[in-house]
């Protein structure tokens, strides 16, 4: 996983790593050049320290760099081995770094050692300090990046987590059933028993369609658009016993749409408010129209209502207003979640009086 | 023995008609006199009928349950008695918790024929009391100083109004909150009344309270509400009736019976 996430940025990050490793070890050879010249004062020029320095310190990291990401790639080495390949490295960099800076500064590899053999000791302590330093640095920074890694995924995990957990929490919200909406609910059922039984029989058979279809709901990923519709045409189905001739609906889903997926309780909501804070305050009632439409590669569903409209909910009640904003405010939340910015939620007023709401989803 | 008469207000009809047959199951003798779908028409039956005993579901359109409960509190007649109000509410727990506190009859939906007996029974026993026909009408007014709750308050100074604006003609006149003697709620309007006049803005009053400072601006009726820095006086009449005298001004406010607690003296 954690190399998933490092291959995804850079095409070739390993080369990557390499060359910003090889830039860091020319900042460690100039500083070495500057202690040998000033510090060390060997019997030779800056130039002369610089070059021979540039060329066994390029040579190490190609070696004991290039060999651990060669082997061992982002991971982190395991201890034994890779002190193996410095103890290998550090005198097999000298000696070639040596060969190599002869030819460059048209000095006698003789000569190099031997401006250096007269103050052997310091010499020998400079070179194996720069060594530990270096590889120490190396070392360091392998487990940062590894640990910047880890902490990179864990983070992403933990994200991960949380969008899904609010993805559900969400859904469990919108599929919650009121306990105002059920009672009132069966206080027409107990009416109806005595009154009209076969009536009472087919709003009891509409109640437990809503129940089960809302309780599923809360656990699908997706649903059908003709179990959505299903869903709503029970729910309105309620509320037309309840309300009688306050209430007119009508569900437009063409046959082309009917297998299409969506996410499950996206529309209800959307009644559910309509009924809500439209028609049930409203004195004279009017009609709700639920519509489904494919327009091109977008999905386009419509809910339209002939009640108070959008102001006329607030100036009634002012703490309602504010549970409307809150359940569009969900489904805004879902759709970004699933979709984002491929989705819309758009609410109009509608004429004389209402609300059109339209969502609209990718097919 | 005059005939016990009753009106009820729900606005589901399956509802209300299974009320009408529980009463005629439990209480034969009571006569309903008519079932009304919404709150306005649940205040403008009241009045024209005057029953004894009125159902009022709390959740109606135009206006709720307790809403209309408040406006037959401040438009009652004095010769007639107060009806015994019976609260109608689906399950609820706040409003349940609400009517228990307020110490208020109430009817919680769907009912037992059980449940719904002993209702009557002690709708029928506070009936043959013969109460003074002011006492009923004092405990409705308790109930619902419990049950209405207080008008939220604009919880920072921003929010707060400062300036009314007015259009009037052409020009939006720019009125000091602290200059407004009282506003008062007609059809869809408030007037704005000041020493300089009055003026008329397209705002409800609903929307205009919270806005208000509480402490300075009073409430003394549904539709009136004083700067209380302009009050002079509460006065009351022969009849009982409470008024407010303002500072420079002949008209007398009137207090509703909701709101005389607040002039009672120190």
């Amino acid at each position: 996983m954690n190399q998933a996430i490092t291959t995804s940025r850079h095409p070739y990050p390993l080369l990557r790593r390499f060359l910003i490793d090889v830039a860091i070890t020319q900042v460690f050879n100039f500083i070495i050049a500057l202690l040998l010249t000033f510090v060390v004062r060997l019997h030779s020029t800056f130039v002369v320290n610089l070059v021979v320095s540039v060329c066994i310190g390029t040579l190490a990291v190609t070696f004991i760099d290039g060999g651990r990401l060669l082997i061992w790639g982002d991971r982190r080495p395991p201890r034994l081995p890779f002190i193996l390949l410095m103890l290998v490295s550090a005198p097999a960099a000298h000696y070639f770094g040596t060969l190599l800076a002869s030819p460059l500064l048209g000095i006698p590899v003789e000569s190099l050692d031997a401006a250096r053999g007269r103050n052997a000791t310091a010499m020998l302590i400079g070179t194996t300090l720069s060594f530990v330093f270096i590889i120490w640095f190396f070392w360091n920074r392998a487990n940062l990046a590894q640990l910047a890694a880890e902490a990179e995924a864990e983070k992403a995990r933990a994200a991960a987590i949380e969008r899904q957990a609010m993805q559900a929490q969400l859904q469990m919200l919108q599929a919650q059933i009121e306990p105002h909406m059920l009672f009132n609910t069966l206080a027409n059922l107990q009416g109806l028993i005595a009154a009209d039984p076969p009536r009472a029989q087919h709003m009891l058979d509409q109640l437990i369609q809503y129940l089960r279809a809302t309780l599923s709901s809360s656990r699908a990923d997706k649903t059908s658009l003709a179990h959505e519709f299903s869903l709503m045409d029970a729910y309105l189905g309620l509320m037309k016993v309840r309300m009688g001739s306050r209430l007119a609906y009508r569900l437009d889903l063409p046959d082309a749409l009917v297998n299409e997926m969506v996410p499950p309780m996206l529309m209800q909501p959307l009644v559910e408010n309509a009924i809500k804070h439209g028609l049930e305050p409203k004195i004279d009632g009017g009609a709700i129209t639920i519509r489904a439409e494919r327009d091109g590669s977008t999905l386009r569903l419509t809910v339209v209502d002939t009640g108070l409209g959008l102001n006329g909910g607030k100036d009634s009640a002012p703490h309602d207003g504010s549970s409307v904003h809150v359940g569009l405010s969900n489904i805004c939340e879902r759709l970004q979640a699933l979709y984002g910015e491929r989705a819309t939620l758009t609410l109009q007023p509608n004429t004389p009086s209402g609300v059109i709401a339209q969502l609209t989803i990718p097919l | 023995m005059k005939q016990i008469r009753a009106l009820i207000a729900e606005d589901e009809p399956i509802l209300a008609y299974t009320l009408l047959q529980m009463l005629q199951r439990l209480w034969p003798d009571l006569h309903v006199a008519g079932v009304v779908e919404n709150g306005i028409a649940a205040v403008t039956e009241a009045l024209a009928q005057r029953p004894d005993v009125l159902f009022l579901d709390i959740k109606m359109p135009g206006k709720t349950g307790l809403e209309a409960a408040q406006e037959l509190a401040e438009e009652w007649p004095d010769d007639a008695p107060f009806p015994l109000i019976v609260f109608v509410t689906a399950y609820d727990e706040y409003a349940v918790q609400a009517f228990e506190h307020a110490a208020a009859d109430y009817v919680v939906k769907p009912t037992s024929d059980a449940r719904f007996a002993k209702t009557v029974e002690r709708l029928k026993a506070r009936l043959e009391q013969h109460t003074e026909h002011d006492a009923e009408l004092q405990r409705i007014v308790d109930q619902l100083r419990t049950l209405v709750p207080g008008v939220p308050q604009a919880s920072s100074a921003g929010e707060r109004l400062t300036i009314i604006r007015a259009g009037i003609g052409n020009q939006v006149r720019m009125i000091p909150v602290a200059d407004v003697h009282y506003l008062e709620a007609t059809d869809k309007y408030v007037n704005v009344v000041t020493a300089d006049g009055e003026a008329l803005i397209r705002t409800s009053l609903k929307e205009l309270l919270p806005q208000l400072d509480g402490s300075q601006f009073w409430q003394i009726h549904r539709g009136t509400v004083v700067n209380i820095a302009y009050v002079e006086a509460a006065v009351r009449d022969d009849t009982g009736k409470l008024s407010l005298k303002l500072r420079g001004r002949e008209r007398m406010l009137p207090v509703s019976r909701v709101y005389a607690h607040l002039f009672r003296q120190m």
